[in-house]
């Protein structure tokens, strides 16, 4: 189906997108009022009713920016790769909840943490997991869950419940990605799956793991093999870039390279992982009915939400503005 | 052989305006819908919108322009009734409507992509609109040479 209107839709909705520029002056305002009050022309506002309420409006203005593309983009899978792993989160919420519970802390269910940007109903993904009333549920879902039970009576381990999840998650972008035929967006679900696992390699690197033991914390199906990446464990990190450099991920690990400094370099490399994976759809962007764009436009918005995310808790909490600033991305 | 003749020009006269028209059918089609969705956002843009959605129209008009010029030429306009035509004379006048039928179908089509892409610039960029003008206007080119070539070699055709 064509994307020739859907895109040339976008393009007119990227227009209201709000500058990086924004989000600088956005921090410089006296105080959490101040900041709402600045928001008034932008579409945020129909959702702030308060200064406690900016978390939840930032989720509606993206809830609300998925409902609207609903309504035009010819293959709904499209938005599925977007909001999917908001699906999982809400079962590792649900479920680390009820972990908890079962383990006599009554007070352990964290609602509040639940995403309304997942596929699936809250309330109904909620009652699913409590009531063990798997069947409905999609993206394998039905015979995950049984097996995170099972994984969890065995370990006890919350982690490595987790780790059965992502992978989950992942089996399960790639199934939708394989079914759109869309190479771009299956490469875009491969690089996500190479970023996940590189972050995991950089955490493991602080830890000191070793490669042997790094392979349960990566997934498979990347662009980059999972053994390939666990190997990078062995070497040292300004060696990185080059071992991977017949990957695009490796420009990446270029700016880890020159910092001489994992620690450091973490919050920048994990920034520049973000917008790496904005990079990836950017072609999109020079074609005039690509269906990636939705894609790359739904990232966007992502990371403009994240940017006003990082610039409202800046100023609610007095945050030192230098700080936040280092954490605002390009994404636009 | 009289009317084999008269029948291949009379062909080549439909198939020019009918190819160059579903090309520009279709490039009016796609520019169309580059247009609806820039508008859904922006309302104010018509103005700059149909100019650039109308640009691959032109062909339509080529085509239709050499079908008449076929049917003057046979005799078939202005009610003298047909020239007499052998089958070679129709197949002269035949292979003259193919340029602008063939590239005009093409052409056509080809520049309403760009006109749509055009169309998505001048949605972030309406300062750009004399540039987004000029890239569909390219493509056209080849549209008026196709014509011109199709109008030389049916001058040639020597019928009567």
């Amino acid at each position: 189906m064509s994307y020739v209107y859907t895109v040339a839709r976008i393009r007119g909705m990227e227009n209201h997108l709000l500058e990086p520029a924004f989000f600088s002056r956005l921090m410089d305002s006296a105080g959490i009022d101040d900041a709402l009050k600045a928001l008034g022309d932008t579409s945020y506002s129909q959702w702030i009713s308060g200064a406690a309420s900016f978390d939840k409006a930032i989720d509606s203005e993206i809830l609300a920016t998925c409902k609207e593309l609903e309504t035009f983009v010819p293959d709904k899978e499209l938005l599925d790769i977007f909001r999917l792993p908001y699906d999982f989160h809400n079962v590792k919420v649900l479920l680390k909840g009820l972990f908890k519970v079962r383990g006599g802390d009554s007070e352990g269910r964290r609602y509040d943490l639940l995403s309304k940007l997942g596929t699936i109903d809250t309330e109904e993904l909620k009652l699913a997991i409590e009531t063990e009333e798997y069947g409905f549920l999609p993206y394998g879902l039905t015979d995950l869950l049984p097996k995170c039970w099972q994984l969890w009576e065995q370990t006890k381990n919350a982690q490595s419940v987790e780790l059965l999840i992502d992978d989950a998650m992942f089996k399960a972008l790639l199934k939708v990605a394989e079914g759109l035929n869309m190479p771009e967006i299956l490469y875009w679900v491969k690089s996500r799956i190479d970023v996940e696992n590189l972050r995991s390699v950089i955490r493991l690197a602080r830890m000191k793991y070793e490669s042997a033991k790094a392979l349960p914390f990566l997934h498979d199906g990347g662009t980059i093999r999972a053994d390939d990446m666990a190997r990078l464990l062995n070497e040292p990190q300004e060696t990185w870039a080059r071992i991977l450099s017949y990957s695009d991920i490796s420009s990446v690990l270029s700016a880890l390279q020159d910092s001489q400094d994992i620690k450091l370099s973490l919050s920048e490399v994990s920034k520049s992982l973000d917008d790496y994976l904005v990079r990836v759809l950017e072609n999109a962007k020079y074609s005039m009915d690509a269906p990636a764009n939705v894609l790359l436009y739904l990232l966007t918005k992502e990371s403009e939400a994240r940017n006003m995310r990082v610039a409202l808790v800046c100023v609610a909490g007095g945050l030192d503005r230098e700080f936040g600033r280092r954490l605002l991305s390009n994404g636009r | 052989m009289e009317l084999l003749g008269l029948s291949l020009a009379l062909f080549g006269a439909a198939v020019a305006a009918a190819l160059a028209g579903i090309g520009s059918a279709i490039g009016i089609g796609i520019a169309g819908g580059a247009a609806a969705g820039v508008m859904t956002e922006d309302p104010n843009k018509f103005g700059s919108c149909l100019i650039l959605q109308a640009l691959p129209g032109t062909q339509g008009i080529y085509g239709l322009l050499i079908a008449f010029f076929v049917l003057s030429k046979i005799g078939l306009l202005g009610g003298a009734g047909a020239v007499a035509l052998n089958w070679n004379q129709g197949l002269q006048i035949f292979a003259s409507c193919l340029p602008i039928a063939v590239v005009g179908w093409y052409s056509a089509i080809w520049q309403g992509k760009t006109s749509a892409a055009s169309i998505q610039m001048i949605s972030k960029k309406p300062e750009a609109m004399g540039k987004a003008v000029i890239l569909p206007a390219m493509v056209e080119t080849y549209a008026v040479l196709a014509l011109l070539t199709s109008i030389l070699m049916l001058m040639g055709v020597q019928v009567g």
